[in-house]
């Protein structure tokens, strides 16, 4: 169970986190917010990526910058792009690498990937060069390098992006099927909905924080708002200071 | 990542990939010692004839046919322009036959099996200090990340020639250079998750 | 730096090599056709420093001694190393390490002075460097005399001297694309 304690993010002139604090239990926890309010950096503390300025992130007791070998096993995130993930040119390969940590010999990676493939109906999978996959089919293969190391927690940053409809539904479907803890952040709310917990983040800090209903609401609603002014705002012709009556 | 690995099943995706590398070794060091113009040009057909014989499989590559052509005939070119024809020959001759078998066998060959080799070849330097597994790693990213290249060269290249109606040419290596700086941080990131450390 | 950010640029690099070895030979208006592989090792060394460009140069090498097909016109295996021209091909990778030597010791404090420097880099390690290992090669392998070798080595010089100027023009879009890359492998920006 991740948790952060007075945890201060500072990039290069920006403070993307101040003394936050927060204790991650849920089962499924949701993270929504504008883009730049911080989600992909509060994944990237979580996973140990990035050092946190001052405070502690913790994962299963332990700090999470410090993990090495054995953070696959705890911790494990799926980026947007699956382009920019997928390491190995097939399929069987890419899913051996999340096996080949620590001594495990390549082969018997390799055999445990096929594997698990065939146990999912997807034997014909092994030898395919990725590049004959479709987008969707490599976010599925990005997928299932996440699942077949077995992480504790799973952190899914905006996976929906380039999913079509039904690849959103069926992503949906696996993720509920999970016995692990999932975070999940999207700019698609129904996702999230009906998770038990979703943190709306603003410019590094939690203005909300409880049930995915009442959250995901008051953010479209605090969206809306935020458009309808500006549209005002745009509308209304400039005033010449002569010219009112 | 663009793959130049073909999944139409040829003859020769059947042989194991430690005799076809063993194989082209060989062949080269032996084209590379005989200087007879009859020998290396039957030995250029047979790899033409072999090279053809795959059918559909070599679709990845033939796009760098023309690539080998061209560089047969600047090669020829050189040797005529200081005067050794003969010279020219036998390199143009040992350029095609060495290319189209090495074309052969990447084609033919899953990269994870001759990464499987590479390894094996690579485990009595163990003994000196080098890392066989993480070179293995390495070798297979690199080969990725040249796959990489192409691709984003060609998108580079599509945007330029939207824009400006001209290919990009060497003008587009500092932008990709850029983004493939930038994809080598994004894959250290995820090497970083996966493996550990 | 963490190794596996250590482990991707110098992987990255060594596909940089392996890409210039692909693309068809370009050709000067002379007709002497430029390989784009001695601007592959100016860049490894302009942008990695010695360490990280000498170990991008020795993966490429190695991929190319265990047959990959990875030189201009698509040459690899370990032939290659008997060829005349294998001198140039061990030059390569002492020619990364000058050039990022040179390179992390010149100044590069905007984006002009580091391209300047790059161009220094690169003429001394890229093209100074691996003439001399390749010309030592002709003599040895080729069996050249050195008037022979070094006329013989000449004809590339203009050829590299613009792939000074590339690596340059590169280095330069670098330092102003990602102001806080380590040009040189430098230890602060």
């Amino acid at each position: 169970m991740p948790e952060l304690q007075n945890v201060t993010l500072i990039r290069g002139q920006r403070t993307i986190f101040e003394a936050l604090s927060l204790r991650l239990d849920a089962q499924r926890i949701g993270l929504i917010g504008d883009n730049g309010a911080g989600k992909s950096s509060l994944f990237r503390l979580l996973c140990g990526l990035d050092l946190p300025s001052q405070g502690s992130v913790r994962v299963a007791g332990v700090a999470a910058h410090a993990l090495s070998r054995e953070r696959p096993g705890l911790i494990g995130m799926m980026f947007q792009n699956p382009d920019e993930q997928i390491i190995f040119p097939t399929v069987e390969d890419e899913l051996a690498l999340s096996l080949t940590r620590g001594a495990r010999v390549r082969k018997d990676a390799l055999q445990a990937a096929r594997q698990f493939l065939h146990a999912r109906g997807l034997g014909d999978w092994c030898p395919r060069a990725v590049s004959s996959l479709s987008q969707g089919q490599r976010q599925h293969v990005c997928w299932l390098a996440l699942l077949i190391a077995k992480p504790q927690l799973m952190l899914l940053d905006e996976p929906f992006a380039s999913l079509d409809l039904p690849g959103q539904y069926a992503l949906d479907a696996e993720v509920a099927k999970l016995d692990q803890q999932v975070m999940l952040s999207t700019h698609q709310l129904e996702h999230v909905r009906r998770f038990e917990r979703v943190l709306w983040l603003e410019q590094g800090r939690v203005r909300a924080d409880g049930p995915g209903s009442e959250v995901c609401a008051a953010y479209a609603a605090d969206v809306a708002q935020r458009q309808s002014q500006s549209v005002a705002a745009n509308a209304a012709p400039p005033v010449a200071a002569g010219d009112r009556d | 990542m663009g793959s130049l690995y073909s999944e139409h099943r040829s003859w020769l995706h059947a042989c194991p990939a430690g005799l076809k590398l063993g194989v082209l070794a060989l062949l080269g060091a032996v084209l590379y010692a005989v200087h007879g113009v009859p020998i290396l040009g039957l030995a250029a057909l047979a790899c033409c004839l072999l090279f053809a014989s795959l059918g559909p499989a070599t679709r990845p590559v033939r796009r760098l046919l023309r690539a080998l052509l061209l560089a047969c005939v600047l090669l020829l070119g050189l040797h005529a322009a200081l005067g050794q024809w003969q010279a020219g020959v036998l390199s143009v001759l040992r350029l095609l036959a060495l290319t189209l078998l090495s074309l052969a066998l990447t084609v033919s060959t899953p990269p994870s099996d001759l990464l499987a080799v590479l390894e094996s070849a690579l485990q009595p330097l163990q003994a000196l200090g080098v890392r066989s597994e993480r070179l293995a790693l390495q070798l297979a990213l690199m080969l990725r990340f040249t796959e990489h290249f192409f691709v984003l060269w060609r998108r580079l290249d599509d945007a330029h020639r939207l824009r400006t109606g001209r290919a990009g040419g060497l003008r587009l290596l500092a932008p990709l250079t850029l983004r493939m700086l930038d994809a080598a941080r994004r894959v250290a990131d995820t090497l970083e998750l996966r493996l550990g450390d | 730096m963490k190794p596996s950010q250590t482990l991707a640029q110098v992987s990255l690099f060594a596909a940089l090599m392996a890409v210039f070895g692909l693309i068809p030979k370009i050709d000067l208006p002379l007709g002497v056709p430029i390989t784009l592989q001695t601007l592959g090792v100016m860049l490894a060394g302009c942008l990695l420093g010695p360490r990280r460009a000498l170990h991008a140069i020795l993966l490429f090498l190695c991929g190319v001694a265990l047959g990959l097909p990875l030189l201009s016109g698509g040459r690899g295996g370990p032939a290659v190393f008997l060829a005349p021209s294998a001198g140039y091909l061990l030059g390569w990778p002492l020619g990364a390490w000058v050039t990022g030597a040179v390179m992390a010791r010149l100044p590069a404090a905007s984006p002009r002075t580091a391209a300047l420097s790059a161009v220094i880099a690169s003429a001394l390690g890229g093209l100074l460097c691996i003439h001399a290992c390749g010309v030592l090669g002709l003599m040895g392998i080729a069996g050249l005399t050195a008037r022979q070798a070094l006329l013989g080595t000449l004809v590339f010089v203009p050829g590299d001297l613009l792939k000074c100027v590339l690596c340059a023009l590169v280095v330069h879009t670098v330092a102003r694309g990602l102001p806080d890359w380590r040009l040189g492998g430098r230890s602060t920006p």
